[in-house]
């Protein structure tokens, strides 16, 4: 869930119909999705982590494309330029350019952090399978909000227990997702904010993912520029692109 | 009739013939005792090896053996009912090994997923034997897990809990399953316990993508195969083409040369035990004859020939010989019987369970007869000391007759 | 004026005193060198595990041994190494920084350890460097070359020569990447090791992971590694607040546990083998001085008082107990010079094994130590003196007449 947050957040979240009803929800978080299908973006964004021992900010470049291509390219600093994470499929590249190599990711680094954030590998691959891998339930409806409660199907190879996402109304954009552990005690929350209306959409500018065991760490992605529907297809996720 | 005089002459001076069978009866004791309890502690070493390792006989492709490269799968076909079918064969036990990572919500870890037939393995592995798998791990394909007692905790997992496995399958893709804890395995080795992840093996094959196959067939017999001759009947059965046999000993290196190892250290001080009595049964034998030299003299000046003599002197060496046999064969085997009952405990000075050779070593040490072993021992004892008589024997012989009897 | 009769009578029948002496220094020279060859076996556990990797007593900061947390370094200037390196029992030091990440080479790319360290202070301290089976170890001014297991070596395809590339998050949260050559691949028969550890430049290390001046422990070598919690504490004082000192004992809980268990199985096959030994020289002593009832008597009935016979044999039985002491030891230490380091090779038929937590190399070898001088020695003369004591009382309460007439 937190991918599609990612990714909502990277391509667009639509304006999202006045729900129906509760049976809706999942018809509406299909087309949602399917929304995404086919849609691609390019953004520029900045990225800040605070860690227990350090803090730092990227800036980075993104490319995307439906839910399984991705390609962020560090522009800033300068030390850093020139790094980039290609996802094509379920896999996982990086590149260096200080010893101008390209490494692929294996499964035992999966759970790793990407670029130093609190957002892993992990979470980059698994996306955007929200409506395959949970049920829904409208839990509250407020003038200001919905909350709906994601609850993992039977099946479904996720770790989490409970997903509560929040979505803010008028606009329909998300407002905070909080992750809860099987014993249902929150252990991450997502935080969105700075709604604005850029190239046709309206969507938050700004996400702050929160580990709540950390209190003192966050990661905090923020949008500088961003571009729909731009001109790309699946070739352009290449390793080769990778380098350069 | 030079039997009952050597038998006479050595209780002549019983004192010293007392203390020389003392000395090699006591020894042939603690030979024999201390050889079968170490024959008695390998055997449970590779017993305990061969269950929860690769069996006495197990089945690879290729090198999977040394490489341990997770590509190298096989289709069981059927093998393991032809095998099971073989005299002497007692479980045929079929796993998959697959590299995985596994995930909480708030810990993730590298692990060796293991897939087994939980039905096949309850009855035989050791690291299963306090669990009772029929309500834990019921089928080959269930999301149902066992996990290594280090590896729960670093994932802060509870038993009942849920977790996620990832891992690259066949096609060279990532694909992840939902597994629950439903047990946990303590084996004391710490690399099995931060890594270990059982399921069913249907389970980790559909995870590997590659269904219905297997890494590796562990056969055990009920009695290990030392003529190679259960070997070559697998063998015969494989098909042309990849899959391989091997005896455990090539399977599993590590424990085959412990176990040598520690027996090249034990052949080496019995050695040495056996020179010790040794050079007291020659000087037993030799002081003996030196003593009754003015008798041997008279003897020869009767006219009884050297011959004679030397006959007698081995005699009485052999008798010895025979008679400490006797006596320590009975106080090694009731050294054994003991042993091999009732053992001797280790656990007042190791609270911990410890590795050798990969294989955790039980604490309570027991010993095993070891009969050819004890046999081969016991007749050393005569050899020994017939071959000790040797130069007393000369010494009887050449005696010249007037000196001998003029000599104190 | 005893003691001269006392020698006297030794060599009186010289072919008895020969024979007995023989037997003694025999048995005592092997026991000597069977002792010795379970000390060579007590050392080789040892060494495997501490010698090969870990040294016998580790230097860092608070839990970092429990936790291997990458920010609980210490400042190198800031130790007083020097001193430490100065002091007695210490034989090697060796500063090393600890990373984990991931090392790649071509499309394969596997998590891996890395250890920086200095060469020539690393090689005091610990073997791994000398246990290659291709390539060369790391020389002092390589300032990009690593050294790794043979099984990681394998899974990554490369020889020596070939390149790898390491990622990971360095100190400051960037991320940490670099270069290495590969110059040699070592084997050492652990799994841990050969399959994920890789030996690299100390400098090259630190600069990688943004931990400039900064290590994370400092392995020490000492004399006698049985006596590394002595040696623990003896250093503790020269440590600042915060940094603490363990041995081996504690930071490899399963090795202490094998040596415990490794001490009982020793002490079985001496108890054997003193006991084989003590009837093999019981027997001889006693029977010589038994032999010699006859004269003893006919002492006694020229005059000579009990407690004087008594006296006499006593110092005859030490005489001899001393004299095959000395040559026993003299034999032993001979022995044990021959079959010491690499004594019985057994690595045709062996390869090294893995045993809690380190790895065994396949062979036979004496190591002498004084325990197993002084033990069997004492042993023997012990032996000796009560070979002599029960004839020599029983002669002394002899009639002088009856014991003539004996035989």
């Amino acid at each position: 869930m937190r991918h599609s947050a990612i990714f909502s957040f990277l391509l667009v979240l639509l304006l999202l119909p006045t729900w129906a009803t509760a049976a809706d929800l999942r018809g509406l978080i299909r087309k949602v999705e399917q929304q995404y299908m086919g849609l691609s973006s390019k953004a520029v964004m900045t990225m800040s982590v605070r860690a227990e021992h350090w803090e730092r900010s990227l800036t980075m470049e993104s490319w995307s494309l439906g839910r399984d291509h991705f390609l962020v390219r560090i522009l800033a600093p300068a030390k850093e330029a020139g790094v980039a994470t290609l996802k094509a499929e379920r896999n996982v590249w990086n590149y260096l350019p200080k010893v101008d190599r390209v490494i692929k990711v294996p499964p035992s680094m999966m759970g790793g952090a990407w670029m130093g954030s609190h957002i892993t590998n992990d979470d980059l691959v698994k996306a955007n399978h929200i409506d395959e891998d949970y049920t829904f339930e409208l839990i509250e409806e407020a003038p200001d909000l919905y909350r709906i409660a994601c609850l993992p199907k039977p099946e479904a190879a996720v770790v989490w227990g409970k997903v509560v996402y929040e979505i803010v109304r008028p606009q329909e954009v998300p407002g905070r997702v909080t992750y809860f552990d099987e014993k249902m005690a929150p252990v991450r929350e997502i935080v969105f904010d700075e709604v604005t209306r850029i190239d046709g959409r309206t969507l938050p500018l700004r996400m702050t993912v929160q580990p709540l065991d950390k209190p003192g760490e966050k990661t905090i992605i923020h949008y500088d520029s961003i571009d729909f529907d731009i001109n790309i297809n699946t070739a352009f996720f290449s390793l080769r692109n990778l380098k350069s | 009739m030079t039997l009952s005089l050597a038998w006479r002459n050595l209780w002549r001076n019983r004192r010293r013939t007392l203390i020389t069978l003392t000395a090699m009866s006591f020894s042939l004791m603690l030979v024999q005792g201390f050889h079968n309890l170490s024959y008695g502690v390998y055997a449970q070493m590779i017993d305990s090896g061969v269950r929860a390792g690769s069996g006495h006989i197990a089945l690879y492709r290729g090198d999977y053996a040394t490489s341990r490269d997770d590509r190298l799968t096989f289709a069981p076909g059927q093998l393991p009912g032809q095998i099971a079918a073989l005299p002497g064969v007692t479980n045929v036990l079929q796993r998959l090994y697959l590299p995985a990572l596994a995930q909480s919500s708030r810990e993730s870890r590298g692990i060796l997923l293991t897939g087994i037939d939980p039905a096949a393995e309850a009855m035989v592995n050791p690291l299963l034997a306090k669990l009772d798998l029929s309500t834990l791990l019921p089928t080959t394909d269930g999301r149902d897990a066992l996990m290594g007692s280090r590896l729960l905790r670093e994932l802060k997992l509870e038993i009942g809990q849920k977790f996620v496995v990832t891992a690259q399958g066949a096609d060279g893709e990532l694909a992840s399953e939902l597994l629950f804890v439903r047990g946990t395995v303590h084996s004391g080795i710490r690399s099995v316990d931060n890594s270990l992840v059982m399921v069913g093996r249907q389970r980790a094959a559909l995870l590997a993508g590659r269904p219905e196959t297997v890494h590796e067939i562990a056969v055990l017999l009920s009695a290990p195969d030392d003529s190679g001759d259960q070997l070559q009947r697998v063998r015969a059965l494989l098909p042309a083409g990849e899959i391989q046999a091997l005896p455990w000993d090539t399977a599993m290196p590590n424990l085959a040369n412990a176990i040598k190892l520690d027996y090249a250290s034990q052949k080496f001080i019995f050695l040495v035990i056996v020179i010790i009595v040794s050079i007291g049964v020659i000087n037993t034998l030799l002081m003996a004859v030196m003593e009754r030299l003015p008798e041997f003299g008279l003897l020869l000046a009767l006219g009884a020939s050297p011959w004679r003599l030397r006959a007698m002197v081995l005699c009485e060496a052999l008798l010895l010989g025979l008679v400490a046999m006797f006596i320590g064969s009975l106080l090694g085997s009731l050294l054994t019987w003991y042993l091999a009952a009732i053992g001797i405990d280790l656990r007042r000075f190791l609270p911990e369970s410890i590795e050798f050779g990969g294989v955790i070593f039980d604490p309570v040490l027991r010993a095993t007869w070891d009969v050819r072993y004890m046999l081969q021992m016991a007749a050393l004892m005569p050899l020994l000391a017939g071959l000790a008589s040797f130069y007393p024997a000369n010494r009887a012989a050449r005696v010249a007759p007037a000196v001998a009897m003029r000599n104190n | 004026m005893l003691l001269s009769l006392a020698f006297r009578n030794l060599w009186r029948n010289g072919r008895r005193t020969l024979l007995t002496l023989s037997a003694m220094v025999v048995s005592l020279a092997l026991l000597i060198l069977a002792l010795s060859i379970f000390s060579g076996m007590l050392r080789d556990i040892l060494a495997s595990a501490t010698e090969q990797y870990h040294g016998h007593l580790v230097i860092s900061r608070d839990d970092y041994q429990e936790t291997h947390d990458l920010y609980t370094t210490m400042t190198e200037a800031h130790l007083p190494l020097a001193k430490i390196a100065a002091s007695n029992p210490v034989q090697g030091l060796s500063p090393r920084l600890r990373g984990y990440g991931l090392v790649s080479h071509a499309d394969s790319s596997y998590p891996a350890e890395l250890l920086g360290i200095r060469p020539d202070a690393e090689s005091g301290v610990t073997s791994l460097q000398r246990q290659l089976i291709a390539g060369t170890a790391l020389a002092a001014d390589d300032d990009h070359g690593a050294v790794l297991g043979a099984s990681l070596a394998r899974r990554l395809g490369v020889k020596p020569g070939d390149e790898l590339v390491f990622v990971t998050q360095a100190a400051d949260g960037s991320i940490g990447n670099d270069l290495l050559t590969v110059r040699g691949i070592f084997k050492t028969g652990d799994s841990g090791h050969d399959n994920g550890l890789l030996l690299v430049p100390l400098g090259w290390l630190q600069q990688t992971l943004a931990l400039p001046g900064q290590v994370h422990e400092v392995a020490l070598a000492i004399t006698d590694p049985m006596t590394a919690s002595a040696s623990a504490n003896q250093l503790r004082p020269l440590l600042p607040d915060g940094i603490h000192i363990v041995d081996w004992g504690t930071l490899l809980p399963e090795m202490r546990e094998a040596i415990a268990s490794f001490d009982v199985s020793r002490l079985i096959f001496s108890v054997i083998l003193y006991f084989a030994t003590g009837l093999g020289v019981l027997n001889t002593l006693f029977m010589s001085v038994m032999e010699r009832t006859r004269e003893f008597g006919i002492l006694m009935a020229i005059g000579m008082r009990p407690r004087s016979i008594r006296l006499l044999v006593l110092l005859e039985s030490a005489l001899l107990g001393l004299l095959g002491a000395s040559l026993g030891v003299m034999g032993g230490i001979a022995l044990c010079a021959v079959m010491s380091d690499t004594g019985i090779d057994l690595s045709a038929w062996i390869t090294p094994i893995s045993y809690a937590g380190g790895t065994l190399p396949p062979r036979l070898r004496a190591v002498l130590e004084l325990r197993n001088l002084l033990d069997p020695t004492l042993m023997l003369l012990f032996t000796t003196l009560l070979a002599g004591f029960f004839p020599a009382r029983r002669a002394a309460r002899l009639q002088p007449v009856a014991a003539i007439r004996m035989d």
